[in-house]
């Protein structure tokens, strides 16, 4: 393979194309491939049309139909093809044409430009200005090289008349080229093909929903921010009001910015995961620090109750990180606890962990709906809460953040009962 | 002020109700504030204001069981209700509309200004008292 690859490349590249590197399969893509404990020989010696997961050639149709359908919605069918490239030539193991499925076929790699270039960069291609001979709409063509154990095998490519692919589709042509990979090296089944469309499928809803969410709760503290402000331009207030109404867009600014970081942040840990700038820190420091920026948010009818150990615990750790993990913890105490109420954080540190717990006698939920508690984007919404604000990303981002720095986050709740929330953090030992 | 005009605002974003208050007053009207939707309803009936803003998302009874009940009771059936909300989607606006609002506004376009100025045209132009 690695002799046909550099063949391959002593031949010009085409242009113009857009090429990248491939995007590994990571566990944000939501599917975790095993590497197989022996490359098929199958797969390295012969035109191979059974995939080595023992599924037959239907493996291979299931993914180029799947392929088919990745690009906008509306777009007319596209035309899917997975080649396996050996010594210069290319079979084709499956094709959906129009729709319809066939495999089969074999031919020189000279006349797939895109496979070719491909498969000898280990690159995606993308060309957007290819349009096919007696086709009037601009056609799109994207070529995903397909590896199994590492190493190029084939390649995935997906034509589609008046369509282009964005980042998104890429992404998931990506994740389908990677189960053809993973099913020549028995690593992946239909099942798992099928699951991955839903699971696109169901994200995809998630996120146009998080979006209107979003919107929602960006749009809200910005409508007092203009109210206040233009109060201030039109109306002779009291010293008194005028005082208020700067404190409101003041603490309203901070709500902005807040739900910017958590969009933010979980943005960045969906694609390229976080960076942490990890340095010894107090934890009491930062619970102090946590404790202490949520105080003006506290209002007449909550309390904060902070029991620490009085001694330093010595961790390492993303002091703005943890800070906000915090802060996301105490902010969603007060949220949930509408008619007040003390919200109790005690600190503890045994055998190289510490704990920190947040405790509130709020509204709570139901046990069974605890584990849905972290999932992004996936705000509870119930009859008691529908009224409270939130993005369904504060939670997510902390567990995420405890999970980082080699902890977790693990809830306990009871519906009417209120809701405690213990994090667990390694201490730096010596 | 004999003709003393009384606004209640059913709105739990304190910070929201305390904006639109500032202006009400400072228009000459007076200002009450519901913090819930039963409080609200309670507020109704005991202040007898002569128009109402009506947030959707409260605590408890939601702005549109407010509504319905405020216009189930004769005691408030007659009190110009406007709907005031950070949701602007058409179908809250028909629902609203139908269970007779008389305006459908949206928080993040309203300004303080803009909802005096749908007051004046609910219960007519306030004539400031001179100072």
């Amino acid at each position: 393979m690695e002799r046909a690859a550099d063949e391959l490349r002593s031949t010009p590249d085409l242009e113009p194309v857009s090429r990248r590197p491939v995007n590994r399969p990571s566990a944000a893509a939501g599917f975790k491939i095993q590497a197989p404990s022996n490359l098929p020989n199958r797969a390295r010696g012969t035109r191979v049309v059974e995939p080595a997961n023992g599924e037959g050639a239907g493996f291979y149709t299931q993914a180029a139909r799947l392929a088919a359908q990745v690009g906008p919605a509306a777009a007319p069918p596209r035309d899917a093809t997975i080649y396996l490239v050996q010594s210069g030539a290319v079979s084709r193991i499956a094709t959906t044409s129009r729709g319809d499925a066939e495999s089969g076929g074999s031919g020189a790699i000279a006349d797939h430009p895109h496979v070719r270039q491909a498969v000898a960069g280990d690159a995606i291609v993308i060309d957007r200005s290819r349009g096919r001979a007696g086709r009037s709409l601009a056609a799109a063509v994207a070529v995903i090289p397909v590896h199994t154990d590492g190493v190029v095998v084939g390649a995935l490519e997906v034509e589609g008349d008046g369509d282009d692919f964005d980042e998104r589709h890429v992404g998931q042509l990506v994740t389908l080229a990677n189960l053809i990979g993973a099913g020549l090296g028995h690593d992946a089944t239909v099942s798992d093909l099928t699951e991955e469309a839903e699971r696109s499928r169901n994200l995809e809803k998630m996120k146009s929903e998080f979006l209107n969410i979003a919107a929602h709760e960006l749009r809200s503290p910005l409508g007092i921010i203009r109210g206040y402000a233009s109060l201030l331009s039109e109306v002779a207030l009291s010293a008194e009001e005028r005082e208020v109404a700067l404190e409101r867009i003041g603490e309203k600014s901070e709500e902005m910015a807040r739900l910017i970081s958590d969009m933010l942040e979980t943005a960045r840990l969906e694609t390229m995961g976080l960076d942490l700038a990890v340095a010894p820190v107090d934890l009491e420091d930062v619970i102090g620090d946590a404790v202490a920026a949520m105080r003006p948010l506290l209002g007449a009818d909550h309390a904060f109750d902070l029991q620490a150990t009085g001694g330093p615990i010595a961790v390492v750790a993303d002091r703005r990180r943890l800070t906000t993990m915090l802060t996301n913890l105490l902010d969603n105490a007060i949220k949930y606890s509408p008619r007040g109420g003390t919200i109790e954080i005690r600190v503890g540190c045994d055998e190289g962990v510490a704990t920190i717990m947040v405790r509130d006698h709020g509204i709570g939920i139901s046990a069974e709906q605890v584990p849905f508690l972290f999932t992004r984007f996936g705000r509870l919404v119930t009859p008691e809460t529908s009224h409270i604000r939130g993005t369904g990303l504060g939670l997510y981002l902390a567990r995420e953040t405890a999970r980082l720095h080699g902890g977790d986050i693990v809830a306990r709740s009871q519906a009417g009962q209120g809701s405690t929330f213990t994090i667990t953090l390694p201490v730096e030992l010596g | 002020m004999d003709d003393d005009v009384k606004v209640l605002l059913i709105e739990d974003d304190i910070a929201a109700a305390e904006m639109y208050r500032m202006r009400l007053v400072a228009d000459g009207y007076s200002v009450v504030i519901g913090r819930d939707g039963q409080e609200g309803l309670r507020m109704a009936t005991d202040e007898a204001p002569d128009f109402i803003y009506l947030d959707l998302r409260l605590p408890g009874l939601d702005g549109f069981e407010v509504l319905e009940r405020l216009r189930a009771d004769a005691a408030t059936r007659h009190i110009p209700v406007i709907i005031l909300t950070n949701y602007g989607e058409p179908e809250l606006r028909e629902r609203g509309l139908k269970l007779g609002a008389l305006e459908f506004l949206v928080k993040a376009d309203t300004t303080p200004a803009q909802l005096a100025e749908s007051v004046e045209r609910a219960t007519g132009p306030r004539v400031l008292p001179s100072t």
